[in-house]
């Protein structure tokens, strides 16, 4: 466990960097994943599937199944890589606030 | 920091600060393959002031450094009492003869540490032979549990202080729990079991676990019904979800049935499989529907994950999901329940369910494995081998294979759809783990992921490219079969981190795919390898 301090903001988070409390994230969250990503700006598409994602966890408290992302997004698995170079999870997920996938996945 | 060829067994109670350190750039090199090393993370001042991470270059359990003469005491006194406990037969009511054998016959030959990966692997490192950690946990059961007069003079003296029991928690997460040193013992001393029993007094009586395994893993599954976090609904949708999604792919439809009273078989499958491999799911389906199974999938929390992070750690929590288990089945009253493609829920639910719970509660359970081969030779499906006309290797989960003994199912499948199919250099029994084994594969934290890369996971790697020594590079495509999750999630790592997908075309996935890969009236192509271009 460990804290984050960006923009006078301080965010808690885990070992792998992800947030402790969804409830903590907020647009200056974003900056700072974008930052360590290497993301040059964040354009309608990342903007798209953050969206998604933040909705589907409020629903269900879990991150979706790559491919409903892509189904609902319209974003194929090599787009969205192209968008969060970590991928889905360790980059997208990370970015909207959502908590490390748990279990065997 | 100690040099393996001078460390002691007594140093774990004697050293300050980080006691070994396992220098990556002088591991022995793997043939075939030039791999990259993953470098290791230095810990912080903030972890050495605050965690006991003083063992190695890894620290798993962030045991809370003591700050009092207090707290050191009461870290030792509660060890002791948990290892008093563990040697009572009204307390250990799970492994207490299998746990004496292995304390008081060992004779020290040491035809472990050649049969462990992590020995090879580390270099041969001192620490890493698995007696190393089973030696200390038997000079201080003789000299302060069982207190047999001159245990010192006779065993060797071991100093117990917080240092001792802080490393060997950490020493019992420097084991893969895979078992094929017990297969060498010439007495059968299990320092496997050893580790595990270990874990377990730490979690039972401590408190002390990965919150990989036990908070996010078993408290999780147990409160929402899932360690990946899926409830009852969420499970459902997705699962509806796939079928949809499948249906379109093979061009079969698939329906996958949840909540069946009176069908013959309930399946379980590991949930992660339904997160994040989706296709083994559709093919378990797919291959059950064609062949006219009466099957169904439990919408009851707990059951539709056959997860059972217990056996890694704690045996109560074991018992609890094995329970849960049992209860779905018997509430939907099917014949037996069959366990999908993962290697520990096949020990929970058959090797160690067989112990923790009563007979009455028990309902027969079958590996998929076997379900599969029956199929498969039955004639039911049509098959088509051609298809799958690339080389194919197999793993062998130890959790199935050795443990259980399931060798040859899996093989007469695959030889009878793999016309490719070849062994790895060590196979069946005598297979290696695949790295991640015990709740590892699902651990990233504290250069845990270095660990499995530079020295868990190297001897499954080394074996793979050892398989296909005649088809390396890109023109070949190329078929790890890995019928286990934690398999899975351990072997994806390895080829992405030295992309092996790009640079060998490799690809890795369970026996199911490769059966609905090859039949004939799915559209062709469901196995998909990355070097391909995305759909």
């Amino acid at each position: 466990m460990a804290e984050i301090t960006y923009k006078d903001k301080s965010f808690e988070v885990d070992e792998d960097g992800f947030l402790l409390k969804f409830d903590d994230w907020c647009p200056e969250w974003m900056e700072f994943v974008k930052e360590s990503e290497g993301i040059t700006d964040i354009t309608a598409d990342h903007q798209k599937i953050l969206d998604f994602l933040q909705d589907y966890y409020k629903k269900n408290g879990i991150a979706p199944m790559v491919r409903i992302l892509s189904k609902n997004t319209g974003y194929k698995l090599k787009e969205v890589y192209e968008l969060f170079p970590s991928g889905p999870g360790k980059g997208a997920c990370k970015m909207a606030g959502l908590p490390k996938p748990t279990g065997c996945v | 920091m100690i040099e393996s060829k001078d460390l002691k067994i007594t140093d774990v109670s004697t050293v300050d600060g980080q006691m070994v350190s396992i220098d990556i750039d002088t591991l022995p090199k793997l043939p075939i393959i030039d791999e990259k090393p993953f470098p290791w993370k230095p810990f912080t001042e903030e972890q050495k002031a605050n965690t006991a991470c003083i063992l190695d270059d890894v620290c798993v359990l962030n045991i809370p450094m003591p700050k009092t003469h207090e707290e050191e005491e009461e870290l030792v006194n509660k060890f002791l009492t948990g290892m008093r406990k563990l040697f009572k037969k009204e307390n250990n009511w799970t492994f207490l003869p299998m746990l004496e054998t292995s304390m008081d016959t060992c004779v020290q030959c040491n035809s472990c540490s050649e049969a462990c990966h992590l020995y090879e692997c580390s270099g041969q490192h001192e620490m890493y032979r698995p007696n190393y950690r089973s030696e200390i946990f038997r000079r201080i059961y003789k000299q302060y549990v069982k207190k047999e007069p001159l245990a010192k003079w006779r065993y060797g003296d071991m100093d117990l202080n917080w240092k001792t029991v802080a490393r060997l928690a950490e020493l019992s997460y420097r084991c893969n729990l895979c078992r094929r040193c017990a297969q060498v013992c010439p007495i059968g001393v299990d320092n496997g079991l050893l580790a595990r029993e270990l874990r377990k007094l730490f979690s039972q009586e401590m408190g002390i676990y990965p919150p990989e395994l036990h908070q996010k893993g078993t408290m999780n599954q147990l409160k929402v019904g899932s360690s990946t976090g899926m409830t009852p609904n969420v499970v459902q949708d997705n699962v509806s979800f796939i079928d949809e999604d499948y249906s379109e792919i093979t061009g079969v439809g698939i329906e996958t049935p949840f909540d069946k009273e009176g069908a013959d078989i309930m399946l379980i499958h590991n949930a992660g499989e339904i997160m994040a491999w989706p296709e083994n799911i559709a093919a378990f389906s797919l291959i059950f529907n064609e062949a006219g199974l009466s099957w169904t999938l439990s919408s009851d929390a707990c059951a539709y994950d056959g997860v059972n992070y217990g056996v890694f750690y704690d045996d109560a929590q074991t018992a609890r999901l094995a329970l849960a288990h049992m209860q779905a089945a018997k509430k939907l009253g099917v014949k037996k329940i069959v366990i999908g493609e993962c290697g520990h829920a096949h020990k929970a639910l058959t090797v160690i369910a067989d112990r923790v719970i009563p007979y009455e509660y028990q309902v027969p359970r079958e590996s998929c494995y076997v379900t599969l081969r029956d199929i498969v030779m039955s004639g039911k499906l049509k098959l088509d081998p051609s298809r799958n006309n690339f080389p194919v290797t197999l793993h062998d989960p130890c959790n199935i294979v050795r443990l259980m003994g399931i060798v040859e199912p899996q093989r007469e499948i695959l030889r009878k759809i793999a016309p490719m199919f070849r062994e790895m250099p060590h196979h069946g029994v005598d297979n290696f783990c695949c790295g991640g084994g015990s709740g590892f594969a699902i651990m990233t934290r504290n250069n845990i992921e270095a660990w499995r890369g530079n020295i868990s996971g190297r001897k499954k790697f080394q074996q793979i490219c050892a398989a296909f020594a005649d088809c390396m590079g890109p023109e070949t495509k190329k078929y790890i079969c890995a019928p286990c999750s934690n398999c899975k999630g351990q072997i994806r790592e390895i080829l992405e981190h030295n992309d092996m997908y790009n640079k060998h075309s490799f690809a890795y996935a369970g026996l199911v795919e490769l059966i609905v890969n090859c039949m004939e009236n799915v559209k062709p192509g469901f196995i998909h390898w990355e070097c391909d271009e995305e759909e």
